[in-house]
């Protein structure tokens, strides 16, 4: 234990003012493994005091939704009573049937044994700092529930249940401690009760982003609302869109000397893909390799220009299950109108659980399934000539957490894998165990003041630190390429951050990239050399 | 004696009201949207890896087995043995699983004293064997579950990992098993005829003739065990049985919404209910359902 740990001491701590509840010293960090060991990386950045003056910075070292403080006492007040109404609309059917009975058995029904704990690598990596608990926040929220919704007996409850005092320092650090979770659901696997802290902390974003409009920019302004206004939570219209992937088509011809164009709006297609149009920005080669694949299977296959309908990013996913739904719906509508046989969701975690699992119960539709399945069913199809040993270097497989915990699509990628690459092994965890990036729930995506610091060195530490593992035989003091197949566009920009943060690709030859890329790369059909290290 | 007999049949008919209203109430609950954990016991040939029927191209075309022999298993290894707590919690399993599993062989005392009890209600006397199982059974409940309450308590108070999430509920609940257990074993230790003596006294819950005089230290225990009957419905210690619903309401419920299927129309009939959310992009009137509200961007009104 550190003596740089500063951490509440209690659960009562949270509604104490104070300038900071918690605080993460490098020192308190668990170590990396060489080269990565060294103690004297830099610390995070420090918010300034003219950040600390403005908003509620109160609970830790970052800031991720940056509240402005309010103004007066009145306006605080508001903002208090704002927050017991949508606690108490979060019990109601006519607001959240959604989550009404796992969320008030998760409510009711903990013992508190902490089983979950250590299974969360935020708690961990932080050298066990307690307000990273995924406890802790349930608590809280557990403790406000029994004394606003269901208080019962009053002294019978405070005996249940414990207490705690309601005041908006407690509801400026909750809301902040919302977003110290990836929602990734590891701690829920091991409850032995069936308690979900993750849906507990998906829950308490939506409150506050339901009934206070309160909650990130990234997910909602340019996220959710930029996606249903513009088309894309990347901000491409519809022009931009199709513009963007003419020239991914072209770069594909030119470099596997195979003839690539997308089609759109192709009435009657046995599939519409959707991707996260994440992908089609900043991994161009992803839809690229889709399109390819799919033609050479003899697929035949669609994408939508319609708004929406090309990107499959639902960040309502993990904050509002109003915008989730709103985007959900123009996706099912869009399939219907295209007349499809099936949409097939691209690489990327959250859209194939928010389409193919959590929207099922939304609307009734057009069938849906992931992109790992048909990759793999046409490359044990026999309809392309494979040759594995273009992909003769080392691989490694990072498990998006929605496709693996949410949806059980564990298996699909491993057997591409095993059979396109030689040098393939696994993470220790793997599969429905694995470990969250770091930036799952939309956190890739944030970035404000200094929580960049904050996701790498805390929250995606310990992917990191699997990965390092997971080539510990290969010299990782040589740049000598490593492959880190992410099939998972939100996972993916944690990882760049990752590898960019510490210079991975210098020192240890550590590339990212998804499973598409790593076919197309071993098709017989297709010029040699298609994964260019240098590009990379 | 009579008061106890009287309080015993209220204390059961306490305990099986709760039980009863709690188990309605979760039956009550509107469908909620799928949020399965995987791996899922019932994913016959995958549920070993976590995989599912989501692995299959087209897998909606494809007959579901759903494997619930595996699911019933799961089910056992966690209820019996604790498995979850052994996998990740281990250094509290040791208390954890003293604690539980004497209260399921205490349930097993009960078992067997009602058939006793319902042989002395027959006229034919219980066979000796009966009253030597359900001593040694008692003997060692009381014994694992004074155990399994000590290393509880002193985990609950002292451990950090625990105490600060401790509450007066938790070291109320250990000292009343603790205190069932004593009296328990205290009992068994001055009363060679305890089995005899609690088949009666059961016997004598039915009829009044038969009435049967506890020492005193059974009536203690009987009175504990009546507290805790009362006590009971009202505490999350009803994870006992809730276990049920977040495994097989939640957890594992992936049961898809395919046309001809039962769900839609319940969602249908959910999504018909007025929003009364109060942020600006919900852009609820104290009019709009879910179905009005899904057609809007989310766009604030100027």
């Amino acid at each position: 234990m550190s003596s740089h740990r500063k951490q509440p001491k209690s659960l009562k701590d949270i509604s104490r003012p104070s300038e900071q509840l918690a605080h993460v010293d490098s020192l308190d960090l668990f170590p990396l493994p060489p080269p990565y060991d060294n103690p004297n990386d830099p610390p995070f950045k420090q918010l300034p005091q003219k950040t600390r003056d403005a908003f509620e910075a109160s609970l830790d070292d970052t800031l991720v939704v940056g509240l402005p403080k309010p103004k007066t006492k009145e306006e605080e007040e508001r903002l208090v009573q704002a927050f017991i109404s949508g606690l108490r609309k979060l019990f109601t059917s006519e607001n959240n049937w959604t989550f009404l009975q796992p969320l008030t058995l998760s409510m009711e029904h903990c013992a508190r044994c902490q089983s979950c704990i250590d299974d969360c690598p935020y708690y961990e990596m932080s050298g066990h700092n307690e307000l990273y608990r995924p406890t802790y926040r349930s608590e809280i929220f557990r403790r406000l529930y029994f004394k606003y919704v269901n208080p019962g007996v009053a002294g019978f409850n405070r005996m249940q249940n414990g207490d705690i005092e309601l005041n908006w320092t407690l509801i400026a650090r909750l809301l902040e401690l919302a977003y110290r979770c990836t929602l990734c659901r590891r701690c829920a696997q091991s409850c032995p009760i069936g308690v979900d802290n993750g849906l507990i902390t998906h829950e308490l974003r939506k409150l506050f982003s339901s009934e206070m409009g309160i909650t990130v920019k990234d997910l909602h302004e340019k996220g959710t609302v930029q996606q249903l206004k513009v088309g894309s939570s990347t901000g491409m219209s519809p022009i931009v869109v199709k513009d963007n992937i003419e020239f991914v088509d072209e770069d594909m011809t030119e470099r596997t000397g195979i003839k690539v164009q997308t089609r759109w709006d192709v009435e009657g297609a046995e599939v519409l893909l959707l991707h996260n149009a994440g992908e089609i920005l900043a991994w161009p080669d992803n839809p690229g390799c889709f399109a390819l694949i799919l033609d050479a299977a003899g697929i035949s296959w669609t994408m939508s220009s319609d708004l929406v309908g090309y990107d499959g990013v639902n960040y309502g996913l993990f904050y509002d299950d109003v915008q989730l739904a709103r985007i959900a719906y123009r996706h099912m509508e869009i399939a219907k109108k295209l007349k499809v046989k099936k949409i097939v969701m691209g690489e990327c975690g959250h859209e194939s659980k928010a389409l193919g699992v959590i929207a099922d119960r939304v609307f009734q539709g057009i069938p849906r399934e992931t992109a790992m399945t048909l990759m793999a069913d046409i490359v044990f199809s026999g309809k392309i000539k494979f040759d594995p040993s273009r992909n003769d270097f080392p691989v490694t497989l990072h498990d998006p957490c929605n496709l693996v915990r949410a949806m059980g699509v564990v298996e699909p990628q491993r057997k591409v894998l095993r059979y396109l690459a030689p040098r393939f092994r696994e993470m220790t965890p793997h599969g429905v165990r694995n470990y969250c990036c770091g930036g799952g729930s939309g956190m890739a995506i944030m970035s404000q003041h200094n929580f960049m610091d904050w996701r790498l060195q805390v929250g995606g530490r310990k992917k990191f630190k699997q990965i390092l593992d997971a080539f510990a035989d290969e010299d990782l003091n040589s740049n000598s390429p490593k492959y880190l197949c992410a099939p998972c566009s939100n996972c993916k920009g944690q990882i760049r951050d990752l590898f960019d943060y510490y210079g991975a690709k210098a020192k240890s030859g550590l590339h990212y990239g998804g499973l598409v890329e790593l076919i197309v790369n071993a098709m017989v059909d297709v010029k040699e050399g298609f994964i260019n290290w240098d590009l990379m | 004696m009579t008061a106890l007999y009287v309080l015993t049949w209220l204390a059961v008919s306490v305990l099986l009201l709760g039980v009863i209203a709690r188990i309605i109430r979760i039956l009550r609950m509107p469908l909620h949207l799928r949020w399965e954990l995987y791996p899922v016991p019932h994913e016959r040939g995958r549920a070993h890896y976590g995989g599912s029927r989501l692995e299959d191209v087209n897998w909606w075309t494809k007959q579901h087995n759903p494997d619930h022999v595996t699911e019933l298993w799961t089910m056992l290894k966690e209820i019996l043995l604790l498995k979850g707590v052994w996998e990740h919690n281990r250094p509290l399993w040791w208390g954890s699983f003293a604690l539980h599993f004497a209260l399921y062989l205490l349930i097993g005392v009960l078992a067997l004293a009602v058939i006793g009890g319902i042989m002395v209600l027959t006229g034919s006397p219980a066979p000796p064997v009966l009253f030597a199982v359900i001593k040694i059974l008692a003997w060692v409940a009381y014994s694992l579950g004074m155990l399994g309450a000590l290393i509880m308590l002193w985990k609950r108070l002292l451990d950090p990992k625990l105490k600060l999430f401790t509450t007066g509920s938790h070291v109320f609940n250990l000292i009343l098993l603790g205190a069932i257990d004593l009296t328990g074993l205290i009992w068994m230790i001055r009363d060679s005829e305890y089995a005899v003596s609690l088949t009666g006294f059961l016997a004598g819950l039915v009829t009044p003739t038969q009435s049967y005089d506890l020492s005193t230290v059974g009536y203690w225990h009987v009175s504990m065990v009546l507290l805790f009957f009362v006590y009971f419905p009202f505490t999350h210690m009803t994870h006992a049985f809730v276990k049920y619903f977040t495994y097989h309401s939640i957890r594992w419920e992936d049961t898809p919404n395919l046309p001809g299927g039962r769900l839609q129309a319940q969602i249908n009939r959910l999504e018909g209910q007025v929003v009364t959310w109060a942020a600006p992009h919900i852009n609820a009137d104290g009019r709009k359902t879910w179905v009005d509200l899904v057609g809007e961007t989310g766009e604030e009104k100027p």
